[in-house]
């Protein structure tokens, strides 16, 4: 009969890394299959690459098998994971030389967001359409939308996203209401776009 | 947008707080005078409530993201079972 244990949803993540650990194939898998989404969508977001996510996607599966022994439950295995594929994501990236943006004022960012605007409806209308969401998204840096995908997609609190970030609680903080006030601004412009393109579905 | 300044916060200030605000990690004094604010300022208001329907809309996506692709996590899976061959 099938592992019982390991079939049931419930079981904890420690716990499968743990038997990961002692070399039961089985658990790694389920872990893998648990959290492999959340890995490819952070690796996509900073290599703006499907190829080297996948890579990335693998080299943080085969890199948590290797150092499972190493998970000391402090945090959670998704922030764990993620804190690996984000290392190999910008280990990657500064192999390629790229790299991120610009600290503009808030008073900037608020206002090409809609803030003071006449209609500060458009950002939240278009954002309840989710190919202009992932649309915007895919405008942002990769530094805006790893802290985007961490704290509000994929649900992180606000500390296991500062330590998957390696920054402060604070700088966590500014860093998200900076990204989500960019994708306000990139919401509002696709709207602005659909309306002089006399759009609207 | 002209700045004003009620409830003991300016707009800018609002506007710095914003995303604290809606994911509720503000004191309560402070909450208190964001909340005095936006009552009383429409601009801050209308802004505020539509930036929060973002962030609910963002937070929506992980519940509409498929999974991985079958064929990733197929390949995923090979790859892994090598490499721990190789091993």
């Amino acid at each position: 009969m099938l592992d019982r244990h390991l079939k049931d949803e419930s079981t904890p993540d420690p716990h499968l890394i743990a038997l990961t650990a002692a070399g039961d194939r089985r658990a790694f898998e389920r872990l893998t299959e648990r959290h492999a989404a959340a890995v490819l969508r952070l690796a996509t977001a900073v290599t703006d690459d499907p190829a080297s996510a996948e890579d990335i996607l693998q080299q943080t599966f085969l890199s948590a098998y290797r150092n499972a022994a190493s998970f000391r439950g402090e945090g959670s295995a998704r922030a764990w994971l993620l804190t690996i594929a984000r290392n190999a994501a910008y280990r990657l990236r500064a192999k390629q030389g790229r790299e991120d943006l610009m600290n503009e004022p808030l008073m900037t960012l608020g206002r090409d967001a809609g803030w003071g605007s006449d209609n500060p409806e458009a950002l939240a209308i278009a954002a309840q359409r989710r190919d202009t969401l992932t649309r915007a998204l895919q405008t942002l840096s990769p530094g805006d939308r790893e802290v985007l995908i961490l704290r509000d997609i994929e649900g992180l609190s606000g500390q296991e996203a500062a330590e998957v970030l390696g920054i402060t609680g604070r700088a966590l903080k500014s860093r998200l209401h900076r990204a989500r006030l960019r994708l306000a601004g990139a919401l509002r412009a696709s709207a602005e776009i659909k309306l002089t393109d006399g759009g609207g579905g | 947008m002209k700045e004003r300044n009620v409830g003991g916060l300016r707009c800018s200030e609002v506007l710095a707080v914003l995303s604290e605000y809606v994911d509720g990690e503000l004191d309560d004094s402070v909450v208190g005078k964001v909340e005095k604010h936006l009552l009383a300022c429409p601009n801050c208001e209308r802004f505020g409530r539509n930036f929060g329907s973002m962030v609910v809309s963002l937070r929506k996506e992980s519940e509409q993201s498929p999974e991985a692709e079958l064929d990733v996590m197929a390949r995923l899976l090979e790859q892994l079972r090598k490499a721990k061959a190789e091993a």
